[in-house]
């Protein structure tokens, strides 16, 4: 069993090294991709920079905390996209029959779709990410001691694995229908604008809504009012607030069982 | 070449409905998000409540249908060596992609009025202090509409250079997000940012229509934005027949 996990970690670095290889034959879009991936997540930082600084105040929330949330939810989805972005792509692949030649291969269709193309965007996403956590970790009304660190980096892992989940179910599900690809960008840009604030804003109703059937509560609000001492305001039992990083497993189990349920059902679109 | 493009989006009515629905779900958080930050508040820097949350509504949906996730298909063009045959046909390059993107806005124009629609559901629209005011707001969105899609279309021809796009379209679809007001009205940024993004296109293609709309700009200013919007519209046009005469020289044709 741990040889067999051990090759499928070297056969995801031979091939995501050959994707890598593949991306930087064009040079200026490296360097414009990098910069993209920045602008993309960055806009929505700035767009809150400038609310806050001239409103204050959002439900209560200024803006140390919410660009902690942020900032939290921008190095989870580093996590998440580094290794993982390309999973964007699956619907293509699906669509034009490349899927075909996938399940030919000896390596699972999985490990494939994973390491299909090297976003060079992502390497952009990560910059900002660990940039952020740091500078709004520190500008944060955090005490900050090993256990609260170390409580940090369980809740970005476990938002990087919600998002992961979110993606690899929508993987699944294209294999039954034919273009999911907006339904994604819909998942990545809600995730994007909206799951900074403080989510309870929204009403009872759609909050418990992000909590189950979108969980993006999870990504980084939920763990965020543990470490910000706010757990009085999320109408979740505390224990339950305080166990929300361990939802990032459920949501990637849930989102990978999708995937090989309906794995099956593919057909080839022909030709 | 109009109509080819319309009938490009409509063949994925899926991509089409679901487009509604995201717009429908991020019209109605992007209101709650304002209404919140009011929460009750006086007029901030001169605006209430209902217009700053009419301003957002409207500006998501007219982002919404000027910025489709691919706004032309030029770049796809050059990467699969298309772009041989359409340099063939008897008409400009230039007028072939423009029709061919006014076709792609055309057809995603219903999604913008469900969007609207929604708000309006929501009491989130308000109406125009008047008549003349409509007609000027009618004006200042075609010539939104014109200046984005020069816009898009230079920043498109990077391709011919670089080959690849995804880079400089990404940057300019999210910069353009922000300066054109479509996030954040120009009216709560500070003055040097203000003053800098009134430099630039950008701002005329939601900003300008919006404001005047909802009767934040009026009169002569009102007027003069719109000769704003006449002036991008020109310089644009220039600088892209310029771009065009370099980039035909340029062609590489990808794939025999």
């Amino acid at each position: 069993m741990a040889d067999q996990s051990l090759s499928w970690f070297r056969q995801y670095v031979v091939l995501e090294r050959a994707a890598l290889r593949a991306q930087l034959q064009y040079r200026v879009n490296f360097w414009t991709t990098l910069i993209g991936g920045v602008a993309f997540q960055g806009t929505q930082l700035l767009f809150l920079g400038v609310l806050l600084a001239k409103f204050g105040v959002i439900a209560g929330w200024g803006f140390p905390e919410i660009a902690f949330v942020y900032a939290m939810r921008l190095a989870s989805h580093a996590l998440y996209v580094v290794p993982f972005g390309s999973l964007i792509m699956a619907d293509f692949v699906i669509r034009d029959g490349e899927f075909d030649r996938m399940l030919l291969r000896p390596v699972s269709p999985f490990l494939q779709l994973v390491t299909l193309q090297f976003r060079l965007m992502t390497l952009g996403d990560a910059l900002l990410g660990v940039g952020a956590i740091i500078i709004f970790g520190l500008h944060a009304p955090v005490d900050w001691t090993a256990p609260k660190l170390a409580y940090l980096v369980v809740a970005v892992i476990g938002g990087s694995l919600v998002e992961t989940g979110i993606q690899v179910f929508f993987c699944g599900v294209a294999f039954v229908s034919t273009s999911t690809f907006s339904l994604r960008v819909f998942a990545d840009s809600s995730i994007t604008q909206f799951s900074g604030y403080p989510l309870t804003m929204f009403g009872r109703g759609v909050f418990y809504g992000f909590c189950t059937a979108f969980p993006m509560a999870f990504i980084a609000y939920l763990p965020a009012t543990v470490l910000l001492g706010r757990t009085s305001e999320v109408p979740l039992p505390t224990w339950l607030t305080v166990a929300s990083p361990a939802a990032g497993l459920a949501v990637f189990a849930l989102g990978y069982l999708t995937f090989r349920k309906l794995l099956p059902h593919y057909s080839s679109p022909g030709n | 070449m109009t109509r080819a493009g319309q009938r490009s989006v409509v063949a994925f009515r899926g991509d089409l409905f679901t487009g509604a629905v995201t717009l429908v779900i991020q019209v109605m958080l992007a209101i709650a998000v304002w209404r919140t930050v009011y929460a009750g508040r006086p007029p901030v820097n001169g605006v209430s409540a209902e217009t700053a949350v009419a301003y957002a509504a409207i500006a998501a949906c007219l982002q919404s249908v000027l910025m489709p996730w691919q706004f032309s298909s030029l770049p796809m063009r050059i990467r699969n060596g298309q772009i041989a045959t359409d340099l063939t046909r008897p008409m400009g390059l230039m007028i072939q992609v423009f029709a061919q993107n006014l076709g792609t806005l055309i057809a995603r124009a219903p999604l913008g009025a469900i969007g609207l629609a929604a708000a309006a559901v929501l009491r989130a629209l308000t109406l125009p202090p008047g008549w003349p005011t409509l007609v000027l707001a009618v004006v200042a969105t075609v010539g939104g509409v014109l200046v984005a899609m020069l816009c898009n279309l230079i920043v498109s021809m990077v391709t011919f250079w670089t080959l690849e796009a995804g880079g400089p379209l990404i940057v300019y679809r999210f910069g353009s997000a922000f300066l054109s007001g479509s996030l954040i009205p120009l009216w709560f940024m500070p003055g040097w940012l203000r003053a800098s993004i009134e430099w630039l296109p950008f701002q005329a293609q939601v900003y300008t229509p919006v404001s005047i709309y909802l009767g934040q700009i009026h009169g002569r200013e009102a007027v003069a934005l719109v000769g704003v919007q006449v002036v991008w519209v020109v310089a644009l046009t220039l600088l892209l027949k310029a771009i065009w005469r370099r980039a035909y020289h340029k062609v590489v044709v990808q794939g025999g």
